[in-house]
């Protein structure tokens, strides 16, 4: 999987500050539906707060995947969101999330689309690229970081 | 005078050999126990040290002692919750299992040999249960990280299967001794005694051992020595009453260890270090009393013995006794493969020179032979069995530093150390970030060899040692901050245990929806607690549910409870 084919430079944003979890996905759902025109933002919130329910997506040190299944979505959109402040996802380690990767996959979500997610929670569990990710300077630079990542 | 000097001093350098071998071992992967044995062989007749050694009833009543502070050390460490899973199937190997390798093996023995049933079978109880020193020293080694189903069965079974051979042991030797005399009923009145009276005296000896010591006031360091002679006692009274004092002491160890007992620590401590020096020092008597040339002409009918125990006799009797409790195949292979033979078989090898049997020479190097094949081919290859049958788990607390110390006036709490590693992402962290229980708190750091001041803390940096006093209950949560945070450990982890965490309570129908996969059938409106209980009753920590693509873990339980459970997604 290229990183590169989900993530397009304008569902990258950072600097923005929530003072909740449920504001923090509204914000992701709208930068998701970017990527996918045919989507309303309240679907896909709708979805996200869904998967939420079961289970808070924070995987610990600092980050989230806040992901659904989507109709009208043919392959994976993908959407980051950098916090200025943590934020409390209710994270099982129980320290605040500043770094948001959003993820779609299509209402027939098959074996590869699992894969997707599994490889940006991989990405994720690096802590260099965490750091990176956390010093990168602008939206263009954390998306270069994020289109341009190999793993160790 | 001149006697007394030579053996301080040739016991000395018999222990200090065995204890340096600890260093260099466990980077070979050998069994400890192998090493220990290897020592005796090379001070023996046969080797180097050219020491004549042939006195059975020393080594005998060596052998049994040692055991007996084994076990008891043993049952010590045995927390009941590992009951829970492993007690009954542990039985039933311990019992049916014992009978049906015993048998098998006996058989086999007899044809090979071409000797009576009875000495057939009794080769086949000597070598029937496994080793719990040879057990509980590889489960904990650092290098295999199991499934608590399977530890604990196999250290339960390794604690309880002893009296069982030790008793068909008896039982045989008594036979072969006068057949005429022997019949079924006196068999049977055996087994009762011995197991009946082992089981109640333990279970009583080991409650009397725990009062005495949370009740008497004595010198701090007299208390663990009040626990080793009280568990000697519990093993000398029942055994001098015809029960069996091998189950006594153990049961014994167990009892003490699930209640709250004075000094737990410090006695703890100190019988780890008595149950190392009992393992070194049987191994060793052992090693002294066989001689490898008389272990050669039997070297060819022995290992053909030893092939069958441990690739047919074993295999059938762990599927047999497991059959009701629908063990995982490979947990059952693994369980196969960890029928490590030890000291007892040695031990209960010695019994027939001292009944004075025709074939005892016989039967006591075809033992020792059998435990060296044992220890050589299963005891080097449990690590990557375990890692072949994909049953290794991420490593728990085996990476921090633990002092365990107790505090006087208060019992169930702990001053514990941590050493910060330089991948820890606490570093940077002050004391009051760190993510502790209420009770919990820090009270020192030493850094760089040197006790800090209160107001130098600051922020942590890697070598840093944190000590704390914690609630005992608290520690394994404490292990798991300090721990969480080691990258390499995270990374194992997330591989193991899954990318995201669920809520134990959520709904199957709900979780199959946000994922596209097939609920399974009949499971729709269970939460995930309820489809575990269904499909995976007695579920342990590390047991996976497929649910089409992606896997469901239990992550952490809470006695029988579920607390918390991963979703593993497929990978590349």
């Amino acid at each position: 999987m290229k990183l590169a084919d989900i993530l397009s430079v304008d569902r990258v944003s950072s600097g923005h500050t929530f003072t909740s979890k449920k504001k923090a996905l509204e914000e992701l759902s709208k930068l998701l539906s970017k990527g996918a025109p045919d989507v309303g933002s309240g679907d896909i919130l709708n979805s996200l707060s869904a998967r939420e329910k079961l289970g808070s997506t924070g995987l610990g040190h600092g980050v989230a995947i806040p992901h659904g299944r989507m109709p009208g979505v043919n392959e994976s959109v993908g959407a980051f969101m950098r916090l200025k402040h943590p934020l409390d996802y209710e994270a099982h380690d129980g320290n605040g999330v500043d770094l948001v990767f959003g993820l779609l996959v299509p209402q027939n979500a098959t074996e590869a689309h699992l894969k997707h997610l599994a490889a940006i929670a991989e990405m994720f569990s690096d802590e260099n690229f965490c750091r990176a990710a956390r010093e990168a300077a602008d939206d263009q630079a954390l998306h270069a970081l994020l289109a341009n990542f190999k793993p160790a | 005078m001149e006697f007394a000097n030579h053996m301080i001093l040739l016991a000395a350098v018999l222990f200090l050999a065995s204890i340096l071998a600890t260093v260099i071992t466990p980077r070979l992967g050998v069994p400890l126990l192998l090493v220990f044995l290897i020592i005796g062989l090379l001070a023996g007749e046969d080797g180097p040290g050219n020491i004549h050694f042939s006195d059975y009833p020393l080594a005998n009543l060596a052998g049994t002692a040692a055991l007996a502070v084994i076990l008891f050390d043993g049952g010590m460490r045995t927390r009941m919750e590992d009951f829970r899973v492993g007690l009954k199937p542990a039985i039933s190997l311990a019992s049916l299992g014992v009978l049906v390798t015993a048998a098998v093996v006996g058989a086999f023995a007899a044809w090979l040999l071409d000797l009576g049933w009875a000495e057939g079978l009794l080769i086949g109880a000597i070598v029937g249960s496994t080793d719990a020193a040879a057990v509980f020293s590889l489960l904990h080694n650092n290098a295999v990280h199991l499934n608590k189903r399977v530890t604990s069965v196999l250290e339960i079974e390794s604690g309880s299967n002893d009296p069982m051979a030790i008793l068909m042991t008896l039982v045989l030797i008594a036979y072969l001794q006068d057949p005429e005399a022997f019949g079924a009923l006196d068999t049977l009145w055996m087994l009762v005694l011995q197991g009946g009276l082992g089981a109640a005296m333990g279970i009583g000896g080991g409650r009397l051992l725990v009062k005495a010591i949370n009740r008497l006031e004595l010198s701090d360091s007299l208390y663990p020595l009040l626990a080793l002679f009280g568990g000697l006692l519990i093993f000398g009274f029942t055994a001098v009453l015809h029960g069996s004092g091998f189950l006594a002491v153990y049961l014994a160890g167990i009892t003490m260890a699930n209640r709250r007992l004075r000094a737990a620590a410090s006695i703890r401590r100190f019988h780890d270090g008595i149950a190392w020096m009992a393992q070194i020092g049987m191994f060793v008597i052992l090693g002294l009393l066989a001689s490898p040339s008389k272990l050669w002409p039997v070297a060819g009918p022995a290992l053909l013995i030893a092939l069958v125990l441990i690739l047919v006799a074993r295999p059938l009797s762990v599927w047999l006794a497991l059959l009701p409790f629908r063990f995982p195949a490979r947990e059952q292979v693994f369980i196969s493969w960890v029928g490590l033979r030890g000291s007892v078989p040695i031990v209960l090898a010695t019994y027939p020179w001292l009944a004075n049997l025709e074939n005892a020479a016989l039967f006591f190097n075809i033992a020792f032979f059998i435990v060296l094949v044992s220890l050589l081919i299963q005891g080097w290859t449990v690590a990557p069995a375990a890692r072949l049958l994909g049953l290794q788990m991420p490593a728990s607390s085996a990476l921090v530093h633990r002092i365990e110390f107790d505090l006087p006036g208060q019992r169930g709490y702990e001053i514990v150390s941590y050493r910060i590693g330089h991948d820890s992402s606490l570093i940077g962290l002050r004391h009051k970030e760190l993510p502790l229980q209420d009770v919990s708190r820090v009270i020192a750091i030493s850094r760089a060899g040197r006790l800090q001041a209160y107001r130098d803390w600051g922020a942590l940096r890697a070598g840093d040692y944190v000590s704390l006093v914690a609630a005992e209950r608290d520690l394994p949560q404490l292990d798991e901050v300090f721990r969480s945070a080691r990258r390499p450990a995270r990374e194992a982890e997330q591989r193991y245990f899954g990318e995201f965490h669920l809520d134990p309570a959520a709904k199957m129908a709900d979780i199959a929806d946000a994922y596209g996969v097939p609920p399974p059938s009949g499971a729709n409106d269970l939460d995930v607690r309820g489809v575990f209980a269904k499909y995976l009753p007695n579920a342990v920590v590390g047991d996976r549910l497929r649910l089409g693509d992606i896997d469901l873990v239990v992550r952490r339980m809470d006695r029988d409870q579920i607390t918390d459970v991963g979703l593993r997604l497929p990978h590349e």
